[in-house]
């Protein structure tokens, strides 16, 4: 048997190894957030504390969820990802599901999705078209631009392809419509691919920073990300004249990695709920009937 | 075939109508004629403006907002301005890219914009979307302001374009020096002294290093503290450019120097090579920080709080960042000394800062009147008038208790954790200062009476912070501002990021020790090959330029 050769176990417990340091150097720096967080000030500015609080409090965390812009910031997050997705989902299973079968100009339709992702308009041309839609300080600016992906579309497209054809026909031969079909057949028997799809865009809303630094001109409408972006970035360039007061509260460590620990925390929990349909979720078309 | 080009056209037509319906006319403010009453507008007037997000700025108490808080509730009772925040970036880079997507035209640009970019006003300029503002400020700035613009001339070269003015400095101010901060309780427990010159000082890290200062039986402390990862020259914290200064004199690391009417650049000056050896002998000898070329200047300050460095240096209010060691070890103590002398024994000197910035102006904006108005009234904070005679807000950034005025911000009657950067909401950015390298302090400590705001102010910091400013004060004669400050070169645009960043590479590999020495005789060499001679005789001509028309009394500053 292959699996009791020696050489067999040589290599899975390399392998073990190494899987296991790949896996800390994901956990450790969560771990050293942690720490951090729960340590004080004093400790942290000096660099005392690695995977162990120092001084241990819990002040930061107190200080967060007091901040009425960070807690204002995390709704705003929240309402996004979920409208996000909602969005998102709805356009790309319905052209999936459309595209996965055969009709007259399918082709010419699948190249001009194809064709934006590989050539985007740029940074300008977006703005412009997002402030002349007057989409600008809303949650639209957020959520529209990015609700078509092409890449998770044909991913979906590909899993609506592997069901069978006989599913579909015996459906029509019942008396159900397209619409009918693909609710309750396409959708329910492709959950894995929904799950793994919907979570690539879920987290891809909650740690998106940058559009909610551009299309919006309030810190009490920036999506959490954009919030602690600003929060996070240190003065890297020259600084005037701090008055003495201002400078001793520069730069608190503590509260930023409370702030970013927490905004980690919502994605972290769903993952595992979702973590199981990975394995079925991403096929790209690689197994032919 | 047929259909899908219905669908495509169909799909164009939606999207034409769509775009048809966002190309709102925004309108022409002041459709109804405002006027100046007893110092308010009425009906009030909207001012807006745009902001860099930094760090600090988002912190707001009460429930308080960007557009809507102390300060802007206080302009709008009192002077009948709203000051309105459209156009909002994060951080630097981001900022910038927010300002050059405003120039696209979409939309209107705020009336107010604080520009931190050279390149950036340049662009602002060409775009002929920025007010040409001569006249206003001759006829609107209030003269306690033209008092303060006239001694900084030099800060309106960047914004001048053929004797025209685009823009004005915001709050300029000599900025305070730096100082050295020693840990005073090592000082004391190996018997020496503060030093003054590079062998005292040499003295004095290789103590820091071999003697166990922190007496723990380890040789885990060191001497000298720096920052190198973006250039040996930050200007504000975690400094190295006393030891450069120490044998180039006025020629620092990354900044051009006027003399005789010539500008040169000072990486490329005689004497650095010297201070390089230096550093590198020291860096070999375990006396300078390790990790010295990754560490930004904020990020060097972890060793020195954490009490594993002796020395390093900064502007006065550094004490503030950095007294958490005396905290963290036990017996730790701060002073503040003046930088080491050079060589021949003259002092050694820094880079100074003369603006925050520029202020610049929408084309249509019509209330320059208004804004000086506003403005003008920001600086009562700084000369400890008016309104703003202990700082902006009651309650934010200071507070009366049992009729005493206190800064400090557990003391308040409703205690806050820590005192609102209430200069940190307006649109200046940080708060207006005319205090200089800090004659306040120096006054206090020669026996003033704290009598007005500004001095109260000072009086409430730590000891060893107001020491650090009166010896800024005091020197403040070796405080260069940059010669260079006007927008990049031609050849600076195609190569100067390229040679910057051969500069640090090169010097810190030469600290390293991973190149020899003469390494740097050859940067030199390749320096003024790659572009360097060429950008000197640009900036020259820049120089030359900018010094030809008289602006200044244009603007009636003179």
């Amino acid at each position: 048997m292959y699996h009791k050769s020696k050489g067999y176990k040589i290599f899975s417990f390399f392998n073990y190894i190494f899987l296991i340091l790949i896996a800390l150097t994901c956990l450790l720096p969560l771990l050293h957030l942690l720490a951090q967080s729960f340590s004080s000030k004093a400790a942290v500015n000096g660099d005392l504390v690695s995977f162990w609080p120092v001084d241990f409090n819990t002040e930061s965390y107190a200080k967060t969820f007091n901040n009425s812009n960070f807690t204002g910031s995390m709704l705003i997050s929240v309402i996004r990802t979920v409208l996000g997705t909602l969005i998102s989902m709805f356009v790309i299973t319905t052209a999936g599901y459309a595209l996965s079968k055969d009709f007259r100009g399918r082709n010419a339709l699948m190249w001009i999705f194809v064709f934006t992702m590989l050539f985007s308009g740029g940074l300008i041309p977006s703005y412009i078209l997002v402030s002349s839609l007057g989409l600008k300080n809303t949650i639209w600016a957020l959520v529209l631009p990015g609700a078509f992906g092409a890449y998770n579309m044909i991913l979906l497209m590909n899993f609506f392809k592997t069901i069978p054809k006989a599913l579909e026909e015996a459906a029509f031969i019942d008396g159900a419509s397209f619409f009918g079909i693909f609710w309750r057949i396409y959708l329910p028997l492709s959950l894995p691919g929904l799950a793994t799809v919907g979570l690539f865009i879920m987290v891809g809303h909650w740690n998106s920073w940058f559009d909610g630094i551009l299309y919006m001109s309030d810190t009490t409408q920036y999506p959490l990300a954009s919030f602690l972006q600003t929060i996070v970035v240190q003065g890297s360039a020259q600084n005037m004249a701090l008055s003495p007061s201002e400078a001793a509260v520069m730069s608190e460590q503590s509260i930023k990695a409370a702030q970013i620990f927490i905004s980690t925390l919502p994605i972290i929990l769903v993952y595992p709920f979702l973590q199981r349909f990975f394995v079925k979720g991403i096929v790209l078309g690689a197994v032919k009937e | 075939m047929k259909k899908t080009s219905a669908i495509i056209t169909t799909a164009l037509l939606l999207a034409g109508l769509l775009a048809g319906c966002g190309s709102k006319n925004n309108g022409s403010d002041a459709a109804t004629e405002s006027t100046l009453k007893d110092g308010k507008y009425d009906p009030p007037i909207t001012i807006t403006i745009s902001k860099q997000q930094d760090e600090n700025a988002g912190k707001y108490i009460n429930g308080e907002s960007l557009n809507n808080n102390v300060m802007t509730q206080w302009g709008e009772e009192n002077l009948g301005i709203k000051i309105e925040t459209t156009l909002l970036g994060g951080d630097w880079s981001q900022y910038n890219t927010k300002l050059r997507l405003g120039l696209t035209g979409t939309e209107q640009l705020p009336d107010v914009m604080p520009v931190y970019d050279t390149a950036l006003l340049n662009d602002m300029i060409q775009s002929g979307r920025v007010k040409e503002i001569t006249e206003d400020i001759k006829k609107y700035m209030p003269d306690r302001l033209k008092e303060i613009y006239k001694q900084f001339p030099t800060t309106f070269t960047p914004v001048v374009q053929d004797g025209k003015v685009y823009g004005m400095a915001i709050s300029p101010n000599l900025t305070e020096g730096e100082v050295m901060l020693i840990r005073q309780d090592w000082l004391d427990k190996l018997n020496l002294k503060a030093p003054t010159n590079i062998d005292e000082f040499e003295k004095v890290i290789a103590a820091f290093t071999n003697d166990d200062p922190d007496g723990n039986g380890k040789k885990d402390t060191y001497g000298f503290d720096f920052s190198g990862k973006d250039g040996y020259n930050t200007g504000w914290v975690s400094d190295a450019v006393m030891i450069f200064s120490a044998y180039t004199g006025k020629h620092l690391p990354g900044k051009w120097l006027e003399e005789d009417g010539k500008l040169t650049y000072g990486s490329v000056a005689d004497g650095n090579k010297e201070a390089l050896a230096k550093l590198r002998d020291w860096y070999s000898k375990g006396y300078l920080n390790k990790e010295l070329a990754t560490k930004a200047a904020w990020d060097a300050l972890a060793d020195f709080t954490e009490g594993k460095a002796g020395i390093i240096i900064g502007r006065p209010w550094l004490y503030g960042s950095i007294k958490d060691v005396e905290k963290n070890v036990k017996g730790a103590k701060v002073n503040a000394y003046p930088t080491i002398n050079a060589i021949n024994g003259d002092k050694t000197y820094q880079s100074a800062q003369l603006n925050d910035g520029v202020f610049m102006f929408n084309k249509d904006f019509n209330n320059m009147e208004a804004f000086f108005l506003y403005y003008d009234k920001l600086y009562d904070v700084a000369f400890g008038t008016g309104d703003f005679k202990y700082g902006y807000a009651q309650g934010y950034d200071y507070d009366i208790v049992n009729d005493q005025v206190t800064f400090d911000s557990k003391k308040f009657n409703n205690p806050i954790d820590e005192v609102q950067g209430v200069g940190k909401m307006l649109f200046t950015k940080n708060t207006p200062s005319v205090d200089g390298t800090g004659k306040s302090f120096y006054d206090l400590a020669n026996g003033s009476k704290a009598d007005n705001g500004v001095l109260m102010r000072s009086d409430a910091a730590d000891q060893t912070t107001k020491d650090g400013y009166v010896i800024s004060y005091e020197n403040r004669d070796v405080l260069l501002p940059d010669a260079f400050n006007g927008a990049p070169t031609k050849t600076m645009q195609t190569s100067w990021a390229q040679l910057q960043t051969t500069e640090i590479e090169m010097f810190t590999k030469i600290i390293y020790s991973n190149e020899p020495l003469e390494a740097y005789d050859d940067f030199v060499k390749k320096w003024y090959e790659k572009g360097g001679t060429q950008i000197t005789d640009e900036v020259n001509d820049w120089y030359v330029n900018a010094s030809k028309i008289d602006v200044m009394a244009n603007m009636g500053l003179k």
